[in-house]
């Protein structure tokens, strides 16, 4: 291949449990701005951790410049000018920006950190990006597009010869987008090699000379953008056998006729204009990219995050639920995704954690003691409804598996009689089987007339689960999809990662 | 239900032993130390940090920390003081000073709640405030004629030694250990020291429940104050200055994490005790008083270091089953 820079040759990951890449092999050229796509979880990123030195491959080689090369560290690849600008770029408060360009790499003299080179190097640098501040300015209060130029201009420090960006558009407006492209651009002049990662199809056609596709841990196939379109890509990206799991085994039981919950213009810090009915019955799939903010609006409607405008019905009538326990109260759950921080409490027993939202049915005597029988028994009931597989009330939850964890925390929601549950991501880390006996749940609740938000980013699991689609975009809602036979993943995709049309 | 008990608190039971040691150690050193005089006096001595320790232990298992229990002690003291010498019956003295420290703890809990200011820097600003506020009241200068009535009613004696100020530490342990383990708000104390985000998604009120661990707190240093009233017989401002590090330094003997979400009352009192037993200890065999802050430092750092030592052999048998 003509003047091919860095090549990836079968390249393998696994972690406990899962493989994350599977002999991925193919190629970048010098000085090309080269895009990897695919879906959340298909490999990207661990690609490019791989590359960066954060950890190794299980097996297989990376060539950079026909050189065998595997970096031990990320402070080894730095200086070896593989460089990586973060999707959220951290950095040091209190320190100046060029404190911060240097940062780990400082240069010193005489036993002493010597600043007036550096503040030289990197002012040079900050012009030549067109950057309004200066190295002797403080990065507080600099906004989230000059941070981005900051570890640009880090990168230009240690002369990089490769740099990837991890979604670097996904927080910046649009006029810093322009100017970060103009800088790629002149990067690329310059013949430094880009990695792109990039959810907005419309940047990879501006942006990106060829792309590389990834489902599922593999890679699909390398394409000139030019000879490609929206579908071409989307249908690559896909393309999988759906019918696999995630199915419905009992026919749908939505009543259209009765609205539970209805979300007017929702508004708050992150989304806008959220607007949906929820119907008895019902599983409402929330589809979308990771940072469409669904589980923004469903913090808000639990009464975690506040609103800022919008109204919430429920059962018709007027609600404000402004915190976690009126949202209780209303009969409203949330099982969240991050499961470790926020689905359990790490120091109790299953017993406890299943009964702590519900424990104010537990009293007994003139003293209001809880009523120890009372929550073993309600414990014993639920763990045997969720087929708990450690039924020991007093094991703690925090050793058990991602599937038996996710149990206990939807036998807690089951048991404080909730009529509404949100579902935020169901099935994360969960093992196979304990998936299907998670879905399982969620039939038999709806089947009792009650009804499920379910946000998901696997689009497997929304479409066999989901009775109506949201589809969210960037804080917005940017479809409906309402009949079973427009539910393909091209559709959902297609809602999900371009602008509406409208 | 007896080992049941001792599962629940083997932590305590271990400081129970640390302090049958120093006690076994000090006996032998001196004949005088094992007497019964001399052991009441340990109690004695242990009642006031006692009260102050299992108040802070309340807000320390909430993931909190408060550091102006003493100058809630001295803001009770004068404030009971005043009310005494100006003849107000025993039991409404008693009853505003309880008050007194529930509403320093609602201003300590808004703060922390309302204003989300972290514990340490809200208390460590009401501290001082909380002093300024017990010299203004007392105008700088101890407050007289305190009824006999009132004294009497902490320092009565109903056995040889044994005063009704160590049977109200009992009472108000007693309260305490029950809210705290077989109540509702104590299981959501306990979660939200040990995971605030997972208790608050639980759909707990975080906030009213900090709220109610800091008054919890400022009431146990109401009590500290009325009996070291009730002892001096005048009501000094500068009363209490300090007093919180050895209030944390029971609770943490005591095996309360400062992490948050781990503590009982128990381990509290009983740490309390040790300090004490040792500090009576090193005055019966005449060592330097010097020598008393360097062997309660001491002691603070081998308790605590028990609990990493404790962690490092369970896992150690852990790795060994596993290997096998």
């Amino acid at each position: 291949m003509d003047n091919e820079y860095i090549r990836f040759e079968n390249v393998r990951k696994e972690f406990p449990g899962v493989v994350a890449l599977s002999d991925i092999s193919f190629s970048v050229r010098k000085g090309e701005v080269h895009a990897l796509l695919g879906e959340n979880g298909a490999g990207k990123s661990t690609l490019l951790n791989i590359l960066h030195g954060v950890f190794p491959a299980t097996s297989g080689t990376v060539y950079i410049d026909g050189k065998p090369t595997k970096y031990n560290s990320t402070y080894e690849a730095i200086t070896q000018g593989v460089i990586k600008v973060h999707q959220e770029v951290q950095v040091v408060e209190n320190l100046t920006v060029g404190q911060n360009i240097a940062l780990g790499f400082e240069m010193v003299k005489g036993g002493f950190l010597d600043y007036k080179d550096v503040y030289e190097k990197c002012d040079g640098i900050l012009e030549e990006l067109g950057c309004s501040f200066r190295s002797k300015d403080p990065v507080t209060g600099l906004g989230v597009g000059d941070l981005q130029m900051i570890a640009i201009a880090k990168s230009l420090y240690f002369n990089a010869n490769i740099i990837s960006f991890d979604e670097p558009t996904s927080a910046l407006s649009v006029p810093e987008i322009e100017k970060l492209f103009e800088i790629i651009r002149n990067l690329k002049a310059k013949g430094i090699t880009i990695l792109f990662i990039s959810h907005k199809l419309d940047e990879l056609f501006r942006i990106c000379d060829r792309v590389t596709i990834f489902r599922d841990g593999m890679c699909i196939t390398t394409k000139e953008m030019s000879e490609t379109s929206n579908e071409d890509l989307i249908h690559l990206m896909v393309g999988r056998d759906v019918s696999s799991y995630a199915v419905r085994t009992q026919p749908s039981c939505a009543d259209y006729s009765e609205v539970v919950l209805e979300a007017k213009n929702l508004s708050g810090m992150t989304f806008d204009d959220i607007s949906f009915k929820l119907y008895k019955g019902e599983i409402l799939g929330f589809s979308g990219l990771v940072g469409a903010r669904r589980t923004e609006v469903m913090r808000a409607i639990f009464g975690a995050d506040p609103l800022n405008g919008g109204e919430l019905y429920l059962h018709g009538s007027k609600v404000n639920i402004d915190s976690t326990e009126t949202a209780l109260v209303y009969g409203i759950g949330l099982i969240s995704e991050d499961r470790k921080r926020e689905g359990f409490i790490p120091t109790m027993s299953n017993n406890r954690n299943v009964n702590i939202p519900g424990m104010g049915k537990f009293k007994k005597g003139m003293l209001g003691l809880v009523d120890e029988k009372e929550m073993l028994d309600n414990f014993n009931n639920y763990a045997e409804l969720v087929k708990l597989n450690i039924r020991n009330p007093e094991h703690f939850t925090v050793n058990l598996s991602g599937g038996n964890q996710q149990k206990v925390i939807v036998a807690k929601w089951l048991s404080t009689k909730a009529d509404i549950l949100i579902f935020d991501e169901p099935t994360k880390g969960v093992d196979v089987g304990a998936k299907a006996e998670i879905y399982k749940l969620m039939e038999d609740f709806v089947a009792e007339g009650k009804s499920i938000i379910m946000v998901s980013s696997e689009l497997p699991e929304v479409i066999g689960m989901s009775d109506r689609i949201i589809v969210m975009r960037e804080g917005r809602i940017n479809g409906l999809i309402d009949k079973k036979e427009d539910f393909t993943e091209v559709k959902i995709l297609s809602y999900a990662m371009q602008e509406k049309e409208s | 239900m007896v080992s049941r008990f001792i599962k629940k608190n083997s932590r305590s039971f271990t400081t129970l032993v640390a302090l049958l040691l120093i006690v076994l150690v000090f006996s032998i050193l001196s004949p005088r130390y094992f007497q019964y005089d001399n052991l009441i006096d340990i109690v004695n001595q242990g009642v006031v940090n006692g009260f102050l320790a299992i108040g802070i232990t309340v807000a320390i298992i909430t993931g909190g920390i408060d550091l102006s229990v003493g100058s809630t002690m001295a803001v009770v003291i004068v404030g009971c003081a005043e009310l005494s010498a100006h003849q107000v019956p025993v039991v409404i003295v008693v009853v505003l000073g309880i008050l007194m420290g529930v509403l320093i703890g609602i201003i300590n809990g808004f703060l922390i709640t309302r204003m989300n200011l972290q514990p340490f820097i809200a208390t460590l600003g009401t501290n001082q405030i909380f002093r300024g506020v017990a010299y203004v009241i007392s105008n700088g200068e101890p407050v007289l004629n305190i009824q006999g009535q009132f004294r009497k009613t902490f320092q009565f004696q109903i056995a040889r030694g044994i005063r009704m100020n160590m049977i109200f530490l009992l009472v108000l342990a007693v309260i305490f250990a029950v809210i705290l383990s077989r109540r509702r708000a104590g299981v959501y104390i306990y979660a939200i020291g040990a995971n605030e985000n997972a208790a608050r998604m639980s759909g707990i009120n975080v906030e009213r429940y900090k709220m109610f661990a800091y008054i919890m707190c400022s009431v146990g240093a109401a009590m500290a104050g009325m009996v070291t009233l009730a002892r001096l017989g005048t009501g000094e401002p500068t009363a209490g200055e300090g007093f919180e590090t050895m209030a944390i330094a029971a609770a943490a003997i005591g095996g309360t994490s400062l992490a948050g979400g781990k503590g009982k009352i128990l381990g509290t009192v009983l740490g309390a005790f040790t300090i004490s037993a040792l500090k009576i200890g090193l005055i019966v065999i005449r060592l330097d008083t010097f020598y008393q802050f360097i062997a309660i430092g001491l002691i603070i750092i081998l308790a605590t270091y028990l609990d990493t030592l404790q962690a490092i052999i369970v896992r150690k048998i852990a790795k060994r089953k596993k290997s096998q």
